[in-house]
C-alpha cells in the first residue's frame, strides 16, 4: 500500500470522484454493456439496477461503459441513457471505429449528454477528423489510454504520454490539452500474456507518482486472453474478478472490469480492497477515507 | 516443432509440415484441413499482424496467406495486414493507408517485412464466410506445388533501448522508488 509524493489531481463527474491518494476516495468501477450480439436493453436495465443496490450497499461507484459496436446501434443506445438511466448518472461511451466515434459524439451533443460522459478512449491510433470532433464536442472527461506498440513497459506508456512515441505529431497530454478537456483518466493498457502484462500494473504508481493523475485499466482482458484457464473453468470467474483488485493495491484509482454481469463478484471485492488499503493509509500515511468510503459504510 | 518453424509463439495450429498455405481467420467460425500448414485468429492491427510476418517468413514453405472472415470491428486487423502486404509502412511505422485503430509495426525491421511481402501472395477472401469455397481456394493454392521460398528468415524482436540500469532490488522499476512504509516517490526526486 502507497502514498505518492507528488500532489494527486481529483476529478468528479456529477459527484463520483476519481483519484487523490490511495484509501481516500473509493475505487471507481467500470461495468461493461453490450459487448456481445443485439442490444438487450431489458436485461441491461435489471443489470443497472442491481449494480445500483451494490453500490448503495457497499459505496463503491460503478460507472456503465456502453460498448457501441455498430453505426446502427448508436441512436438505441444513447436513448436508453436518456430515458433509462438517472439524469444524474454519468456513463462511459466504448468506441473502437473512429467513424463511430465521431457520430457518437454528435449525437451525444444533440442530446446534450457531454457533462455526463467519460470518452472510452483516446490513444495513439486518434485521426485529426476525432480531434475536430472532439474539439467540437467536449466530453466532460476522457480515457486516455497509455499503449505504445513499440515498448509495453512504464517508460513505453510515458512516452505515449509525452511525445506520442514519435508515432504521432504530439504527446497524448498535450493533444488532450488542444481538445480542452481537463478531467482525464490514465489508463495504463494492459496487454495479453506473452506482451508485459505485468506493466500495466507496474505502471499505476509510476504514472500517479509522475503527473498525479487518476490511473487505472482493464486488467481483466489479461484473464480473459489466459487461454490455458479455460481449462479451469471455476477458478477462470474468480481470477477474472480478483484480477481487479491488483489495481487498487498498487495505488490505482479506477478499474474496468468487463461485462457487467460480473458486478456481484467485483463490487465486494473492490469494496474490500478499498477497506484494507484505507486502513493502512489512514496509520501510516494520515490519508482519511472520504464520507461515502466504503470503509465509513461498512465498518460501523 | 513451433519454436523451430514458428519462433514467435501464439495462438495458432499447425498441419502440414512443408505446406505451403497459412490461413488467417478473422471473424469466423472455420477449421481448415490438416492440408494447411498453419492457421490462427488475427485480432489486434499491430502486435497480432507482427506475430503473423515473423511467424510466416520463418517457414520458407509457406507461400500462401489466406485471409478470411469478417473483418474485426475497429481494429480492421484483416485490412490492415493487407495494406501492410501491399503498402509497407512509413517513417513513423504506420501501416500505410491501413484503416485500422493503431496499425504500427513497430517490434521487426522494414528487411522482415519487405521479406513478408516477396515471400507470401496474399489471398483476400475478407467477408467471406462459406467454409467450401475457401476450401476450394485454398486446395487451388496448394495444386500449384510453390517452390519454398529457400532460407527461413528469423525475424529479431526488436527491443526498446533501456534508459536506465537499476541496480537497486527495492525498486518497482525505473521511476520509483518506495520505502518500507510505502511512500513512492521519483527516482532522484
Amino acid at each position: 500500500m502507497f502514498s505518492f509524493t507528488k500532489e494527486q489531481q481529483v476529478f468528479d463527474i456529477q459527484g463520483i470522484s476519481f483519484g487523490g491518494q490511495p484509501g481516500m476516495h473509493p475505487t471507481v468501477l467500470f461495468a461493461g454493456l453490450f459487448f456481445k450480439g443485439e442490444p438487450d436493453f431489458d436485461d441491461a436495465k435489471k443489470r443497472l439496477l442491481i449494480v445500483s443496490n451494490l453500490s448503495t450497499q457497499t459505496g463503491t461507484p460503478v460507472i456503465p461503459d456502453l460498448f457501441i459496436r455498430k453505426k446502427e446501434y448508436i441512436t438505441p443506445l444513447l436513448s436508453f441513457i436518456e430515458n433509462e438511466m438517472p439524469q444524474t448518472q454519468p456513463f462511459s461511451i466504448d468506441v473502437i471505429d473512429p467513424l463511430i466515434k465521431i457520430e457518437v459524439l454528435g449525437q451525444l451533443a444533440e442530446r446534450k449528454l457531454l457533462k455526463r460522459t467519460i470518452y472510452n478512449s483516446i490513444h495513439i491510433g486518434i485521426t485529426p477528423q476525432e480531434i475536430d470532433a472532439l474539439q467540437q464536442h467536449t466530453p466532460e472527461m476522457v480515457i486516455v489510454v497509455t499503449f505504445n506498440p513499440k515498448d509495453a513497459s512504464p517508460d513505453g506508456k510515458i512516452e505515449v504520454l509525452e511525445n506520442g512515441a514519435h508515432l504521432i505529431d504530439y504527446g497524448l497530454l498535450e493533444t488532450v490539452r488542444l481538445i480542452g478537456v481537463e478531467k482525464i483518466l490514465i489508463d495504463t493498457a494492459a496487454l495479453a500474456p506473452g506482451e508485459n502484462s505485468g506493466a500495466a500494473i507496474a505502471a499505476i504508481p509510476v504514472m500517479k507518482e509522475e503527473y498525479g493523475l487518476p490511473t487505472g485499466c482493464a486488467i481483466h482482458n489479461v484473464v480473459e486472453k489466459s487461454k490455458w484457464l479455460s481449462e479451469f473453468p471455476l477458478a477462470k470467474k474468480t481470477i477474472d474478478a480478483a484480477s481487479n483488485s491488483s489495481i487498487p493495491l498498487f495505488g490505482g484509482d479506477f478499474a474496468i472490469f468487463g461485462s457487467i454481469e460480473n458486478a456481484e463478484l467485483v463490487v465486494p471485492l473492490i469494496a474490500w480492497q478499498d477497506i484494507l488499503v484505507s486502513e493502512y493509509s489512514e496509520n501510516y500515511f494520515g490519508i482519511s477515507p472520504t464520507i461515502s468510503h466504503p470503509r465509513r459504510k461498512l465498518l460501523k | 516443432m513451433n519454436d523451430e518453424y514458428y519462433p514467435w509463439g501464439g495462438e495458432f495450429k499447425i498441419g502440414a509440415l512443408k505446406g505451403c498455405v497459412a490461413v488467417v481467420l478473422l471473424n469466423i467460425q472455420y477449421n481448415p484441413s490438416e492440408n494447411v500448414a498453419i492457421y490462427g485468429r488475427l485480432k489486434t492491427e499491430n502486435i497480432g499482424i507482427e506475430k503473423i510476418i515473423a511467424n510466416t517468413i520463418s517457414n520458407p514453405s509457406l507461400r500462401f496467406l489466406v485471409i478470411c472472415g469478417d473483418d474485426i470491428r475497429g481494429h480492421l486487423s484483416g485490412s490492415s495486414l493487407i495494406a501492410l502486404h501491399k503498402n509497407g509502412i512509413d517513417k513513423n511505422h504506420r501501416i500505410i493507408d491501413a484503416p485500422g485503430a493503431i496499425p504500427y509495426i513497430e517490434n521487426l525491421q522494414e528487411k522482415a517485412i519487405r521479406r513478408f511481402q516477396a515471400q507470401l501472395s496474399v489471398i483476400d477472401l475478407i467477408g467471406e464466410k462459406d467454409t467450401k469455397k475457401i476450401d476450394a481456394i485454398i486446395n487451388n493454392c496448394i495444386r500449384k506445388l510453390p517452390p519454398s521460398f529457400g532460407e527461413p528468415y528469423i525475424a529479431i524482436r526488436l527491443k526498446p533501448e533501456v534508459a536506465v540500469n537499476i541496480t537497486d532490488k527495492r525498486a518497482l522499476h525505473s521511476r520509483i522508488t518506495i520505502d518500507y512504509k510505502g511512500k513512492i516517490r521519483k527516482r532522484g526526486g
